[in-house]
């Protein structure tokens, strides 16, 4: 250990209550923004995980323009060939098929425009949550192609219940009339209001039969194994989609692409945090910029009295700035550890917020909040109060080389 | 003097100016009338166009004055039947097949009718032009010796409608050739135009007619009339519910 990096740790405890308090507000800045951070990416990961897990799926396979223009002539014509590239990539979890058109849907007394998805019953659960999701009823099986599930809120306006018999009326694939009378076997609630107001399942078998659809789908939902594998694995089925045919006419958007909402509104909120955060940075920037100001200005005498006796005023500076680096290190250190430990405790046992379900279930986020630790949300905040402290250090720092010894040991 | 003059010239053109703007509103209300008569039966071929693909059917159309109508599929077999119902604002559909009629929700009205570029709300409200807008001469031509004139409607305050602005070309004949549809920019959106006048069981009537959107040349929906008859009067009945399920074709 050198003699500056002793001499500044032995200086910086010569006034215990100060330097605690010092450390104490930079280690509670660093707990917030660990803290914070974390829940903020928990939040967005649950966001992100339950949108996914009901409707879109990680990435999506459809043919060019399905994207922009949900027309019912575009359509994946070769189910089988996207299949077989989608059992060799590699970071898949599971994938399915579906097909959907626009059609109205009538029970006795009512009508109202939905749209009508088609699934494999089997290969739907292991993608997306929805057979967990039916709170009436059961889920779909292979065997009832003209059996439909429905959100609750659908069956509400429709003012059905399970086994009565819609009638839906739409347009086919080849530019017919789609008409077909099916049975209600299941309701299904997932919480996100637009979901369970204009979706109506039904088997893909009798999709594609009364939607004149042959064997084609409209997309192919797919379910990394995580959230950080998607754009590894959107590269490798592009690859292989156009290693097969040269103009395959696919496309295959992943999340952010499908629903540009949810990633605006990630960036919003994260946006706003930010500017929090700046916030709170800046305010303990100034009390440390001024713990450091005043310790100069006190030891103005001393530091005259190191100049006569030979330290140069680099040598000052140095120890100054070793006693501020110390100082913000042993906080920043005690902040990450300490919020470190609440966020796990949280990560488990999650944070309920009394009141704020129906808001949060606007946004398909459950009741308990849990957030995230990562290696960016325990490092990232820290890292900015380091760097800012640094800076704030500084400028006191380099008053020292102003002083003149013999002005310096007389001032008071 | 010269006040005098100008008072005799404002009240020589005043006259002018009121008579234009009635006539305006009259030759569209002839023009309407003429094109739907008092009562028509029709069959008519519908094609609808888009890039890469086409799908042809016949219609089976019965209409009684300005707000009711009925079109019954005939053609593809596989459609046969389907029919669609229009009293007053309100619309039923009906399927053989699952054997129902389903009323159209108001949300659904700017669908289009089978998937062809007439909305249901072209269909259901034809007779809005006349009631729902102000029309004014913006030009007279003449073609092959007949007056063809230009006229500019726009809604009025508060109208419920759709669209900001409308064209109509008419033949001084009463024969509707051109209506072109305008948001409330006033850029194009569609345009409805009519050609192939010939000689019907009683009158000059255009047995060609097609809708285009203004932005996309390779989508169309077109119209020809195999035939098409004027009537005073159609039975009350056949603009039934229970007519639209049994319309005996």
């Amino acid at each position: 250990m050198s003699v500056e990096l002793k001499m500044a740790w032995r200086n910086i405890w010569r006034n215990p209550r100060r330097t605690i308090l010092t450390i104490a507000a930079i280690a509670f800045a660093s707990l917030i923004l660990v803290f914070m951070l974390s829940f903020q990416f928990g939040c967005y990961e649950t966001m992100i995980n339950t949108s996914v897990k009901i409707s879109t799926g990680h990435l999506q396979v459809m043919a060019q323009g399905y994207l922009e223009d949900k027309k019912m002539r575009l359509v994946i014509k070769d189910p089988e060939k996207v299949a077989s590239v989608l059992k060799k990539v590699e970071g898949i979890d599971a994938y399915t098929f579906r097909a959907n058109g626009f059609s109205l849907v009538s029970s006795e007394r009512r009508t109202y425009g939905v749209v009508v998805t088609g699934i494999d019953p089997i290969k739907e659960a292991s993608v997306s949550t929805i057979e967990s999701l039916i709170r009436k009823g059961s889920y779909l099986d292979l065997e009832g192609i003209y059996d439909v599930l429905i959100g609750e809120a659908l069956s509400r306006n429709l003012k059905v219940d399970i086994n009565d018999e819609l009638t839906v009326l739409g347009q086919g694939r080849d530019g017919s009339i789609a008409a077909a009378v099916l049975t209600i076997k299941g309701i299904f609630d997932s919480g996100i209001d637009e979901f369970d107001r204009n979706v109506l399942m039904m088997g893909l078998k009798g999709f594609q039969e009364v939607f004149s659809m042959g064997t084609s789908v409209h997309e192919a939902v797919i379910t990394a194994h995580s959230l950080g594998d998607v754009a590894m694995v959107k590269q490798q089925i592009q690859n292989d989609l156009s290693l097969q045919r040269k103009d395959s006419g696919l496309n295959v958007p992943d999340w952010m692409e499908i629903m540009p909402g949810l990633l605006q509104g990630i960036q919003m909120d994260l946006f706003s945090g930010i500017i929090m955060y700046i916030i709170l940075i800046v305010v303990v920037a100034f009390s440390i910029f001024n713990t450091f100001l005043m310790a100069i200005f006190e030891r103005t005498r001393e530091f005259g009295v190191m100049m006569a006796i030979g330290t140069t005023p680099g040598r000052i500076t140095k120890l100054v700035m070793f006693e501020s680096v110390c100082m913000t290190l042993v906080g920043i250190f005690s902040g990450i550890c300490i919020g470190s430990l609440l966020t796990l405790y949280f990560q488990k046992y999650g944070i309920y917020i009394a009141g704020t379900e129906d808001i949060l279930k606007e946004y398909g986020i459950p009741d308990r909040l849990y957030p995230r630790l990562s290696l960016i949300s325990a490092s990232a905040g820290p890292l900015v109060v380091f760097l800012i402290t640094f800076v704030s250090s500084v400028f006191p720092a380099f008053r020292i080389r102003k002083l003149k010894p013999v002005e310096a040991m007389n001032a008071v | 003097m010269k006040k005098a003059l100008l008072t005799i010239f404002v009240l020589v053109s005043l006259p002018f100016n009121l008579y234009a703007q009635i006539d305006a509103g009259k030759i569209v209300k002839n023009a309407f009338a003429y094109w739907r008569g008092e009562a028509s039966v029709s069959i008519a071929a519908m094609t609808i166009h888009r890039p890469g693909w086409e799908r042809r059917m016949k219609i089976k159309a019965w209409t009684q004055g300005e707000t009711d109508s009925l079109f019954v599929i005939i053609e593809p077999a596989k459609d046969k039947g389907n029919g669609t119902l229009k009293l007053a604002k309100s619309m039923w559909m009906y399927n053989p097949k699952v054997n129902r009629i389903i009323k159209l929700p108001p949300s659904m009205m700017s669908q289009g009718w089978q998937g062809s570029d007439f909305s249901n709300n072209d269909l259901a409200k034809t007779d809005s032009i006349i009631k729902d807008y102000v029309h004014t001469l913006e030009e007279t031509t003449i073609d092959q010796g007949k007056k063809i004139y230009l006229i500019k409607s726009i809604p009025k305050p508060d109208a419920p409608v759709i669209w900001g602005m409308i064209k109509l070309t008419i033949r001084e004949d009463h024969i509707l050739l051109k209506e072109e549809f305008f948001d409330e920019d006033f850029e194009s959106v569609k345009a409805l135009t009519a050609w192939d006048i010939q000689m019907t069981d009683s009158k000059l009537f255009p047995m060609q007619w097609k809708m285009q959107k203004t932005d996309a040349a390779d989508e169309y929906t077109q119209f020809v009339y195999d035939k098409i008859e004027f009537k005073q009067n159609l039975s009350k009945s056949i603009f039934t519910r229970t007519n639209l399920k049994n319309p005996g074709l």
